[in-house]
């Protein structure tokens, strides 16, 4: 076919597919069956750059609870972070192309081991942004259905809410949180976060159960006599988890990146515990002459936010082909 | 696949404005590919309809969509499509834009969607103008407002400045219309341009169409899926089943002598007003009737405007035994009605008594036990079920619900359901996407019998099917109905459908009753204008008794005052009249109107 | 209309009222003032806290100090603004002049830098979809999505700032790097324009070879230390433009819209000659009159030319007058960059917000703002691009799979024309629902980019008084932020009603 007449087809709107079935009442099942747990998860593994996201996340996180240990159990890296020592060689990472040396990572101005300090960061960074994430959407579901399904007074509290929200920047509302919470512990610092966290979310379950119950099989469910939470919980939430585990994934990139703002500008993690971002903090002025305490803590930052974010990318495709590349 | 030079093609002249030849399709899908088309052969000449029918699946709109060159980009086309003498599959891209609009224009399915919203009806109609040459500016505004007067919308000039939102759906498919004549293309294709449009405005559209084939001598091919449009406008005719063209001939031999198995399946299928002739009125005992509906009043309430009524003041009722049929078209009200009695909606005023007890003064729970007794079947079997949910649940799920029955027992019920609805047993284990429209609503209807219902309320249960699968559907329906004997109240805006069902018939409009009694006086002797004209404007699929059905409409709207069809092309104003006085004068019958095939 | 606009504003000042409580309350109970007076050993260490007690006003209830704060905002309704004072004495309002500005500009021009960037590239990618600028182009904005501001923002000002004025001292560019440089350009053109193979290589070549010669060429001159466009370059990039802008909206084959716009680019360059006396010296407010009047030559050049396309030639018109304006004021601050240079030699600061004791023209001037802006700037947008491009282009391929798109191509109309007129309208839509909520993250990265290039604006005021637990700096910070998010929203909401002809009808 002519290269012109092939651009020209390529212009055309997609069609409603064909169906490969046949609409003559035919009892007999012509098309190859695939539930769709298997048909998500099939998508889900072609898309490559989810993959490699997941396979990162996935490293980093057993890279950090293992080699440092945590809560009690020790890992199998013989230095921790917190006691110091002497600085050898200018502090400077011995890490090579095929080995790992005394200080990977280096070591900071006062001798400690910086490849610790970077692991526990880790941990704590990864532990908060996952509660945040898991726990926002937790309180965003709930809100959102209750808003989306009743309407009335939930309705309202969330509208008034986002009103909010729109006028102070989140970063400003947690950092206020975070400064009164910020040192009871990592836990609670974290479901404050969640606190503020959760809109977004729930807009998005409200706008889906918006939608949702004016499908007919809700209409039916109604009409049979069902009572209103078995509707919620048996017709509606199950229809958008699709959509609730991709907000969550994002979500929990979302989380990490505002932890660590939090924690650079004071607002966070207080010492002695460590974020990557109190770490970033601490070594700015430090680029110049020691430039691997600043760039460690940041590379991970970006990996583990990058990782999560294909890693929904993925999901989100898998759940909703739309914008298929097979038409 | 066909290679081509790129050779500037001469025009054939064969006396067709439309042809394929060998015309082939496939998609690359997420499941692999799919043979739309397989070789088929067409033509259209100038003047004459060509109806294209065929049920979904068929291939009838991506045969159409290929004229124009705008498949999607995973389609690979084989085969020699020509318009207007010119071969389509190989022109260049700015060959096609030229084309597209100027020789063969496109109306679609559905109007409200066709139009930019964004974007002024003015601007929409201009552009086509502008682009292919025929004016500019002024000149331009004058022929879009002499454009939309002869398709019979109402003050042009000033319509013409407002907002695709501002117009009715049938209006909007008039100057989808429009649009199309606006460069006097040489052949129209309509794909399925009044599917989603009232039965009344149907009528109305059609008859347009019809005049620009006899006016403008335009060429047009009409895709479908109603034998009875076939009938009305038609001259040749073409099935598809399936990719392939089964059968193809004049209107009059397909329709009345069809030779191809799938061609007469495709016949039989079609429900016929008056073939089902007398019946016995059902006579209902002692007790309280099925469903009793006293003087509803339904408003719905909108911002800073008066409540809207959608029913107001309506008395029916459905005896035990008894089918109903509700009738009417959008906007009358039917399906307001249906939700009110399955106590969805909420009624502003009157009585809604389903086996005596009124649920407008019901508490929750008497209600909930209530709803044990009353089935309800819906329209769109794409949601219809809980795609979550295996189908054995979602027909267990009454059961489920007043916790009825053990576990066992209720699969047993599921099975025997199953049976009953005429599908497989090892359904119950699969998924709603699995299975296909028809499936689905049968799956709907078993859920509805689960409980024994003494009412079933169905809203439109096979408007969304295809012909024949809607057949099977409603044969299957009435054979369950004679076994479970529960009263339906069944809705529909199809008067065939409920000629071959209903024992009694209920005509709606705006909200009012226009009339009610049984079936067979209703439908074979209405007394109301409104009744008249609903069943006038059915076509059947019958050439030749469609034709006289046409003309006995016309009477019909000239005794009433109202000869609003066609093109006005007596009316078109000249530009240097539109300057100062409105559009629009005394209704002329436009002179092909009498005229054969 | 104007009820909705009301009604809009009223639940603002009211959500303003809630969240200014809120804050308050939160922001005096996250700490303790007092705690590093309660640390030190200064003799006077009793005194020093009852002084802080007093400014502060720590012994009276919560209640009354919010009172006392709000009756103070409300003063500012007569004229009679008080704000507070910080913990120290200094009176907020006096604080706030100085670092409203300088946080205002750096907000106002991220957010439509990354509106109209992030807008363009959603509808690029949109239209190329799958392509692999696409893909690149989706990478990015991954990375810019996942990068967090404060580690950037001093990887930018190690990169953007100091390598670039190491260089600016002795700009060299390699042949090399002009090599490198030039297909990176290569590869995002023939991206962008697509088409066929070989067109796409003759696109990518002779960009490439064009760039390349032109950066060895600049470099060869001294062009990069005393620059200069002059009346040619602004002329034919503004014809360029006129043309690229007619052939993009109305086709080329519109001989009016032609006409209208090349008008305006001549009667542009007329000015540019005879207007230069006056631009050696402007200030801010000449420069808006000129823009006005320009505006208003590039109006009547379509009124008159427009023909029978009066109504676009005057906006097409408009649009590349502002256009010939933007180009002629580049043209003279460019000439003023040797002048700039000897002023400050290290051009690219990354402190501070301005220069101090910097004494230069006008142009000079605006310079010296300009490359402070510049790098927290691009931090801000950068964040924000990711989402308006990601958001566009998901509501643009959504746009083109709806029915008056295929109808608009079923008329033969060209693949640009559906685009632009059909689709783009429509796409926009949902986008002015994010502008409102993006705003809001936008201040946020305002605080952290503060932060790192060591401004004294609004989000310093914010984060020193809310780690002293001060609470009528953090409030002013609300007050300003808050305010400009509601115009914001309202701004948003007034595209939202004139994309959308549903709405007002």
């Amino acid at each position: 076919m002519s290269e012109d007449r092939r651009d020209s087809a390529m212009q055309g709107s997609p069609e409603p597919l064909p169906h490969a079935g046949s609409e003559i009442d035919d009892p007999q099942f012509t098309d190859k069956s695939y539930s769709q747990g298997q048909l998500v998860r099939r998508r889900f593994f072609r898309h490559k750059g989810a993959i490699a996201g997941l396979a990162v996340l996935l490293f980093i996180t057993l890279l950090a609870f293992t080699s440092i240990g945590v809560g009690g159990i020790s890992g199998w890296w013989d230095k921790d972070y917190t006691s110091t020592g002497t600085v050898l060689n200018g502090g400077q990472p011995t890490m090579g192309w095929f080995y790992l040396g005394e200080h990977p990572f280096g070591q900071d101005s006062t001798g400690r081991d910086y490849f610790a300090r970077v692991m526990r960061g880790t941990q704590v960074s990864l532990i908060i942004a996952f509660v945040v994430g898991i726990a926002s959407t937790m309180i965003g579901t709930v809100i959102g259905a209750v808003a989306g399904y009743f309407r009335g007074w939930a309705e309202s509290l969330l509208m008034r809410v986002t009103d909010l929200f729109i006028i102070i920047p989140l970063l400003v509302f947690a950092a206020v949180l975070g400064r009164i919470a910020g040192d009871s512990g990592i836990f609670v610092f974290a479901l404050v976060l969640a606190a503020v966290t959760w809109t977004g979310l729930a807009r998005l379950v409200r706008g889906e159960v918006l939608s949702l119950r004016e499908r007919e099989f809700v209409s039916a469910a109604r009409a049979i006599g069902t009572g209103n939470w078995r509707i919620i919980l048996r017709h509606i939430l199950p229809n958008t988890v699709g959509v609730i585990i991709v907000a969550t994934t994002f979500a929990i990139a979302s989380a990490i990146l505002l932890e660590t703002a939090l924690s650079y500008l004071g607002f966070g993690v207080q010492p002695p515990d460590i974020s990557l971002g109190s770490l970033i903090s601490e070594y700015q002025t430090a680029f110049t002459s020691r430039p691997w305490l600043f760039w460690f803590p940041g590379i991970f930052i970006l990996a583990i936010a990058l990782s999560v974010n294909f890693i929904g990318d993925g999901l989100r495709d898998a759940f909703d082909p739309r914008q298929g590349k097979d038409g | 696949m066909t290679t081509v030079e790129n050779t500037t093609a001469q025009p054939i002249d064969d006396g067709t404005v439309l042809s394929f030849s060998g015309l082939d399709v496939k998609f690359n899908t997420e499941f692999g590919r799919v043979h739309a088309v397989k070789g088929i052969s067409l033509e259209v000449r100038p003047g004459e309809v060509l109806a294209l029918v065929g049920e979904s699946g068929s291939g009838k709109s991506v045969t159409s969509t290929s004229a124009l060159g705008l498949l999607p980009r995973n389609a690979t086309i084989n085969g020699a499509i020509n318009v207007a003498g010119n071969s389509v599959d190989t022109m260049t891209d700015r060959a096609l834009r030229k084309m597209r609009g100027d020789d063969v224009a496109m109306v679609f399915q559905e109007p409200m969607t066709a139009l930019n919203p964004v974007l002024s009806v003015r601007t929409q109609m201009v552009e086509a103008l502008e682009l292919h040459g025929k004016a500019y500016g002024k000149a331009a505004d004058a022929r879009a407002i002499e454009l939309l007067s002869m398709v019979g919308i109402p003050d042009p000039e000033k319509r013409l400045y407002q907002y695709p939102h501002e117009f009715s759906g049938g209006q909007r498919q008039r100057i989808v219309i429009a649009m199309a004549l606006s460069c006097d293309p040489k052949v129209i294709i309509a794909d399925e341009p009044t599917t989603a449009l009232d039965v009344t405005v149907q009528a109305e559209i059609l008859d347009l169409l019809r005049s620009l084939k006899d006016e403008l001598n335009t060429g047009i091919l009409l895709i479908t899926h109603s034998m009875g449009v076939v009938a009305d406008m038609a001259d040749r005719v073409a099935v598809m089943y399936k990719g392939d063209i089964v059968e193809q001939g004049s209107a009059r031999e397909v329709l009345t002598q069809p030779k191809h198995d799938y061609t007469k399946r495709l016949l039989d299928a079609v429900p016929r007003l008056g073939s089902r002739g007398e019946t016995e009125p059902v006579v209902q005992g002692e007790g309280p009737k099925a469903l009793e509906v006293n003087d509803l009043v339904v408003e719905y309430h909108r911002q800073g405007k008066e409540p809207f009524r959608a029913v107001d003041g309506v008395s029916l009722s459905v005896k035990r035994g008894e089918i109903v049929g509700l009738v009417g078209e959008s906007g009358s009200g039917k399906s307001t009605i249906a939700r009110c009695a399955l106590g969805l909606i909420p009624a502003a005023s009157g009585e809604v008594a389903i086996l005596g007890e009124d649920i407008t003064k019901m508490r929750r729970k008497p209600l909930k036990a209530l709803r044990k007794r009353i089935g309800v079947v819906f329209q769109d079997p794409a949601s219809s079920l809980n795609p979550r949910l295996p189908v054995g649940d979602c027909i267990a799920e009454p059961m489920d619900v007043h916790k009825i029955g053990t576990s066992k027992s209720r699969r047993d019920k599921v099975a025997e359901l199953l049976d009953a609805v005429e599908l497989p047993r090892d359904v119950a284990n699969r998924y709603p996407h699995e299975l296909s429209g028809g499936q689905r609503q049968r799956v709907s209807i078993a859920r509805a019998l689960s409980l024994d219902p003494e009412l079933l309320v169905a809203d439109e249960p096979t408007s969304a099917l295809d012909v024949s699968v809607q057949a099977s559907v409603l044969k299957m329906f009435t054979h369950l109905q004679e076994q479970y004997n529960f009263g339906c109240l069944f809705v529909s805006h199809d008067l065939a459908v409920i000629d071959m069902l209903a024992d009694h018939v209920v005509v709606l409009k705006d909200g009012k009753v226009v009339e009610q009694g049984a079936r067979h006086q209703v439908l074979a002797d209405p007394q109301e204008e409104y009744t008249k004209r609903l069943l006038m404007a059915a076509p059947v699929p019958d050439p030749d008794e469609q034709r006289a059905r046409r003309l006995e409409r016309y009477e019909f709207m000239k005794e009433i005052g109202e000869e609003d069809h066609g093109l006005h092309l007596e009316e078109a104003p000249t530009r240097e009249d539109l300057m100062g006085r409105s559009a629009g004068g005394e209704g002329k019958m436009p002179p092909g109107v009498s005229g054969g095939n | 209309m104007t009820r909705y606009i009301l009604r809009r504003l009223a639940i603002s000042f009211g959500v303003l009222l809630v969240g200014s409580f809120l804050m308050y309350i939160l922001t005096i109970n996250s700490g303790d003032p007092l705690e590093d007076l309660r640390q030190s050993t200064a003799n006077n260490r009793e005194v020093l806290i009852e002084g802080r007690i007093a400014t502060m006003g720590l012994d009276n209830p919560w209640y009354e100090r919010y009172w006392d704060w709000l009756t103070g905002v409300a003063g500012c309704f007569t004229g009679n603004c008080d704000l507070g004072t910080d913990r120290s004495g200094t009176d907020v309002l006096s604080m706030l002049g100085q670092s409203a500005s300088a946080t205002l500009r750096l907000v106002t021009i991220a957010t439509f830098a990354a509106i109209i960037i992030g807008i363009i590239v959603g509808i690029l990618t949109a239209i190329r979809q799958y392509s692999g600028f696409d893909y690149v182009v989706t990478f990015l904005t991954f990375l810019f999505f996942s990068l967090p501001v404060f580690w950037a923002a001093v990887l930018l000002k190690e990169y953007g700032a100091i390598r670039f004025n190491d260089w600016i001292a002795d700009p060299q560019i390699s042949p090399l790097q002009a090599v490198i440089a030039g297909v990176v350009l290569g590869f995002i053109l023939q991206g962008v324009m697509g088409g066929p193979m070989k067109r796409r290589l003759f696109t990518a070549g002779s960009t490439a070879a064009f760039a390349i010669i032109a950066l060895l060429y600049f470099t060869y001159v001294g062009w990069w230390r005393s620059p200069a466009l002059g009346p040619v370059i602004v002329i034919l990039v503004s014809l360029a433009f006129a043309v690229g802008l007619t052939a993009l909206i109305s086709g080329l084959g519109n001989r009016k819209v032609l006409y209208s716009t090349l008008a305006t680019v001549g009667v542009g360059s007329v000015l540019y000659f005879a207007l230069a006396p006056v631009l050696e010296e402007p200030n801010w407010w000449l420069l808006f009159g000129l823009l006005a009047s320009a505006v208003v030559v590039g109006l009547v050049a379509g009124y008159f030319l427009g023909g029978y396309s009066r109504g676009q030639a005057m906006g097409l018109a408009a649009v590349t007058a502002v256009f010939m304006a933007g180009m002629t004021f580049v043209d003279h601050l460019v000439y003023a960059w040797g002048g700039f240079l000897e002023l400050k030699s290290r051009p690219i600061s990354t402190i501070g917000a301005s220069t101090p004791n910097f004494q230069g023209d006008f142009w000079e001037t605006t310079l010296d703002w300009g490359t402070q802006l510049i790098l927290p700037s691009i931090l801000l947008t950068l964040v924000s691009v990711a989402t308006y491009s990601r958001y566009t282009r998901s509501s643009m391929l959504e746009t083109m799979n709806q029915d008056y798109v295929r109808t608009a191509r079923s008329k033969g109309l060209s693949e640009r024309t559906v685009i632009t007129k059909h689709a783009f309208r429509n796409a926009l839509i949902p986008i002015t629902t994010i502008v409102a909520l993006d705003f809001a993250a936008l201040i946020g990265g305002a605080v952290i980019t503060e932060t790192v290039f060591g401004w004294r604006g609004m989000g310093a005021m914010f984060r020193e008084g809310l780690a002293n637990v001060d609470p009528d700096p953090v409030m002013a910070f609300f007050l300003v932020t808050g305010t400009a998010a509601v115009i914001m929203n309202l701004l948003a909401d007034l595209a939202y009603a004139t994309l959308d002809p549903r709405i007002r009808r």
